[in-house]
């Protein structure tokens, strides 16, 4: 996350921008650093991963340094729950889809990822991930042909 | 076999019941989601990309073109009649279409949006027809060189023509090209940037960044905007225009669909901004600009008209040269690769049934979408009723399902969920992660044919400004950057986004 200055200065969703540019850039660059880079008629792996990743940080340094002078320009403020919610929701289905089968699997992702945007009544949460498991497997498993137990035991 | 022969087959290939009750599904689909605002076909088209491999090849293209051009008619229709753009083409068309629909004239808003998409539709599709086997015969002298340099000039276009800034689009590509780099190298067998997971060594699957970055992404952001609910339709009245604005709008029409078919020609370019520009461009020739914006017949009809034509156009080079030009365009091209289908100059010649039934299809399609549009347009307005809460758990289910079914593998769910969060502190940073699939699709090929040039040529990179074609291309490039060091450019660029803004 860019520093918080005493004035308010920076456009913040540009220096985020640039941090995400020369992060990616140095980790290419620190990732490839064994791998050969080879002459120009013979390019080994690293040629350009090398090129691209120095291009991103000079990218990143265009982007950023004129984001610091800049008058002030604040991030939107996060949502931590929605993005939780659903994150969790999708990696509980991709654990839950091989070792409990595709039912549950489809009910856990349906009523946990509901539960990012409250407000719902719960009955037609529990109607609706019913309702879409079941529709899933009729389409998906047995109409589509995807390789998933519909239950794992 | 003569053009006549070469459509026959085409309707008679898309003409079987199966592709074309998946060209109706694929219509209906993206009528669907054009109408629902929240879901673009960008996702869609993403989530419905690993159940495509379980069709025929010709089918699943035909249904994912369909999805495509089907949202540009739905888009216009939630547009129209509450204010919402269901899809960012369909943006310019709020300014007059929900005036119209205010004043009464709702129908023929609607009418007059959807026959000139008609006209727009088949106009491009005999664009299609005719420019390809053209294209085509001249893309096949290209050597490596020349797709080196067609690339990157490409790919810098296309960051000038897309809204948002350019260096930001420029370094997504970049990234994109770097994720297009992980695995094993194709040339050497070494292993690239993977971590040490096993699991990388294939390279990372295009429809798990897709997915990532489309659809989780998208849902997390949505989420995040609350009071979305309680649409207010304004009333439908009767349909059909009068001959008022049959005679107002054929114009506009005409000009919208060349300006879209031309535009989606364009590298970045596609149905946004073709539909932005038709309708500054009508607003600049028109004898009463200052009623623009206040329910004008034009106003509809020439974005409306160009956004249907430019999403069809935008097949063209992909087809034709086998380089995508937006981001739809680089799932479509992922979808072809699916089923072993390189598109290309040869596609005309060794699969021509796919080439010819895919133009006959987007034909039938757009009749379709006619039929599915207008009269029945009361059941779409009733869609718009549905809670965006009951929507996304089934999106994030199909989203899940084909992430997984790719390999049945936990690791590629994770990853995707991975892509997620990265694509919401993209958002979070005003990063449009479209050009990154560009990069990403583009990377291996454009990596394959600089090592093949370079290794013909033993090193010397000369063979770029030796051979004409390269050479133009590369000029156009350098003008192109040179332009942009240009405040001048800058300003009118920046300015010309900012009116197709306001």
């Amino acid at each position: 996350m860019p520093r918080p200055s005493m004035p308010l200065r920076g456009d913040r969703p540009d220096l985020l921008t640039a941090l995400i540019f020369l992060g990616l850039g140095t980790l290419g660059l620190v990732m490839s650093r064994e791998l050969e880079a080879g002459t120009l008629a013979q390019m080994g792996p690293g040629f350009l991963p090398r090129v691209v990743c120095v291009l991103l940080i000079l990218v990143g340094l265009a982007v950023g340094l004129p984001a610091l002078r800049r008058p002030a320009e604040l991030l939107e403020p996060v949502k931590t729950r929605p993005l939780l919610v659903i994150l969790i929701a999708i990696i509980g289905f991709g654990l839950a889809v091989t070792h409990l089968g595709f039912v549950l699997a489809a009910l856990w992702l349906v009523v946990v990822g509901s539960l990012a945007d409250p407000g719902g009544k719960w009955q037609q949460t529990l109607a609706l991930a019913v309702g879409l498991a079941a529709f899933g497997a009729a389409v998906f498993v047995y109409g589509l042909g995807v390789q998933v137990p519909l239950w794992a035991f | 076999m003569t053009f006549v022969d070469l459509l026959m087959l085409g309707f008679s290939e898309a003409m079987t019941p199966t592709n074309l009750g998946f060209c109706l599904l694929g219509a209906l689909l993206g009528t669907l989601i054009g109408v629902l605002p929240g879901i673009g076909p960008t996702a869609t088209i993403a989530v419905l990309l690993p159940i495509t491999f379980f069709l025929p090849p010709l089918a699943g293209i035909i249904m994912l073109a369909g999805i495509y051009y089907g949202a540009q008619y739905g888009g216009s229709t939630t547009a129209i009649l509450v204010n919402l753009p269901g899809e960012a083409s369909a943006v310019v068309t709020t300014l007059d279409g929900y005036k119209m629909a205010q004043q009464g004239r709702a129908g023929a808003a609607l009418a007059v949006a959807a026959l000139g998409s008609f006209f727009a539709g088949t106009v491009a599709t005999l664009a299609i027809a005719i420019a390809g086997p053209t294209l085509s015969n001249f893309a096949l002298k290209f050597g490596p060189a020349e797709y080196v340099s067609l690339m990157v000039f490409g790919r810098l276009a296309a960051t000038i023509l897309a809204s948002g800034p350019v260096l930001k689009a420029i370094g997504m590509i970049l990234i994109g090209l770097l994720l297009g780099m992980v695995g094993t190298d194709r040339a050497t067998g070494d292993d690239r940037l993977t971590f040490g997971f096993i699991e990388l060594f294939d390279g990372i699957d295009f429809i798990v960044i897709a997915i990532g970055l489309f659809g989780f992404a998208e849902i997390i952001a949505n989420l995040e905007r609350t009071g979305s609910e309680g649409v207010k339709l304004a009333p439908l009245t009767r349909l059909w225009p009068t001959r008022e604005d049959f005679r107002n709008s054929w114009g506009a029409v005409l000009r919208g669909t060349g300006l879209g078919t031309l535009l989606g020609l364009l590298p970045g370019g596609g149905a946004t901004l073709a539909s932005f520009s038709a309708y500054s461009m009508e607003k600049k020739i028109s004898r009463h600009p200052e009623k623009f914006g206040t329910g004008v017949v034009e106003g509809v009809a020439a974005p409306e008209a160009a956004n249907n034509a430019a999403a069809q156009s935008s097949f063209i080079p992909l087809l034709t040269l086998g380089i995508p030009s937006n981001n739809m365009m680089a799932m479509m091209l992922s979808a072809f690769m699916i089923h072993g289908i390189t598109p290309g100059p040869t596609i005309l010649t060794t699969q021509p049934e796919i080439f010819w039934g895919l133009v006959a299809s987007m034909w039938i399609g757009n009749l379709l979408l006619v039929i599915i549009n207008l009269p029945l347009i009361g059941i779409w307005v009733k869609l718009l009723t549905v809670p965006y809460r009951l929507l996304y758990p089934a999106i994030l289910l199909f989203c899940c399902i084909g992430v997984y079914s790719m390999n049945n593998r936990i690791f590629d769910v994770v990853l995707a969920a991975g892509f997620g969060l990265l694509g919401y502190i993209f958002r979070k940073a005003k990063c449009e992660p479209g050009p990154l699939l560009l990069g990403f699709v583009l990377g291996p090929l454009l990596e394959a044919n600089l090592r093949r040039t370079l290794l013909i040529t033993q090193g010397d990179p000369s063979i770029f400004v030796e051979r004409p074609i390269s050479l133009t291309m590369l000029i156009a490039t350098v003008v192109l950057l040179a332009l942009m060091m240009l405040p001048s450019f800058r300003t009118t660029r920046e300015e010309a986004f900012k009116e197709e803004e306001a």
